[in-house]
């Protein structure tokens, strides 16, 4: 009956898809409610379990008096400036000044995500789209609502690649620092975007994020980057994602429909 | 037509409030493109409704007072986000009267993007939440 009338609350359009249709087997208070201060989840062989759809934890607000602000979105600051928590920001080299110099003097119109290129990761974790974790004890799977993407992570203990070709997602293996799973990528490509104001990062970077599932509802990534040739030093940030529940990921294929880079024309 | 092109020095406080807090709508761009301190304010009629992505679309013919009739496109989030507010592919139909107001493209003089749509009363046809379950942020 809680869960009838959960459904039964949603907005109109509930029943489309499964926007608002509840999911199972997760804690709930006595209203329905999710119980996200819950402890979080295990697998059977005891390691923290990560599965489940993952949003930028943004709070939630309605700017707008009668919440007509057609515009308005849940968005992660960091999708501006991934170093936007950091004191001095990201430490760029003169190199990385340059790019991001010419980037912002073009209003930012190169940005590979404008022309629907794929969400790479560390970048998806702060876009305004859903990703699904589904965590095997071999390998996790990162699902992105963006162009229907898919990330592999190998948990089986492999090494990382030698001079793989590079990709936008790079290649990831994980290993488990007692309830922190530590994935390391590398191979990923020089002419991605870690955010929206041009912060770049090249093949020879290292990427490590640190992932720890604090409780039901909330996980932290810590971001660290290695990549002497964009950066002066290595940094890290660390963004927290909420967990999204009693819902589906909705795919959103940018391809489809994209008429704002003909806008771009002078 | 009301003041279909005019450029306003300042924004609505609502309005600015809006576009400082969501300087990128969808992610999937960075809107240097629109010119968003100024502002389109049109009344019209739905002639299409491109419910896609990465952004839907819904053009509006809009009358001016000498009789002269311009299709504006217009710019919203992708459907996917409108979905999540409650928004259908079905509400909006050619033939609806809409109130828009929105920011306009830089170099296209009948394009803009959309930040409010209203029926012909001014009420509001499109209204939303972003309000979902949140766990509380453990550090700051």
């Amino acid at each position: 009956m809680v869960l009838l009338c959960v459904v039964a609350a949603g907005p109109a359009g509930a029943w489309a898809q499964w926007l608002n249709y509840p999911t199972p087997g997760i804690p709930r208070l006595a209203s329905g409610a999710p119980n996200l201060s819950a402890p979080a989840p295990r697998t059977p062989d005891g390691k923290p379990d990560f599965s489940g759809m993952w949003f930028a934890n943004v709070p939630s607000r309605d700017f707008c008096k009668e919440k007509d602000c057609i515009q308005e979105e849940r968005m992660a600051r960091e999708q501006i400036n991934l170093g936007i928590k950091l004191k001095d920001g990201l430490p760029y080299t003169e190199w990385s000044k340059e790019q991001m110099k010419a980037r912002r003097a073009n209003g930012g119109r190169e940005d590979p995500h404008a022309y629907c290129m794929p969400p790479n990761f560390p970048r998806a974790w702060t876009l305004p789209q859903h990703s699904r974790i589904v965590q095997t004890p071999g390998m996790m799977v990162v699902l992105h609502e963006f162009n229907a993407a898919y990330r592999e992570v190998y948990l089986d203990g492999r090494p990382l690649p030698m001079n793989p070709n590079p990709s936008w997602n790079g290649y990831s293996t994980g290993h488990w620092e007692g309830d922190t799973l530590v994935i390391e990528t590398n191979g990923i490509r020089d002419d991605m975007w870690l955010d929206i104001q041009g912060s770049p990062v090249t093949e020879s970077a290292r990427v490590t994020e640190r992932l720890k599932r604090v409780n039901f509802g909330l996980m932290q990534i810590e971001i660290s980057v290695n990549d002497p040739r964009a950066y002066t030093r290595p940094w890290s940030v660390t963004i927290e994602m909420a967990l999204i529940v009693d819902t589906q990921m909705l795919e959103e294929i940018c391809i489809d429909n994209e008429k704002d880079t003909r806008l771009y024309q002078k | 037509m009301k003041n279909g092109t005019s450029h306003l020095a300042r924004l609505s406080t609502l309005l600015g409030l809006c576009l400082a807090l969501v300087p990128a709508a969808s992610a999937h761009h960075s809107q240097s493109e629109y010119d968003l301190r100024a502002k389109v304010d049109v009344e019209g009629a739905v002639t299409k409704v491109e419910w896609k992505s990465p952004h839907a679309w819904i053009y509006v013919d809009v009358t001016s007072d000498n009789g002269q009739t311009v299709n504006w496109s217009f710019e919203l989030p992708s459907p996917v986000t409108l979905m999540r507010r409650g928004w259908t592919r079905d509400s909006l139909k050619p033939g609806d009267r809409v109130k828009v107001t929105g920011a306009p493209a830089k170099n296209f003089p009948t394009i803009a993007i959309a930040n409010f749509i209203r029926d012909e009363s001014g009420k509001p046809l499109f209204t939303g939440t972003t309000q979902i379950n949140e766990p509380e942020a453990e550090t700051k």
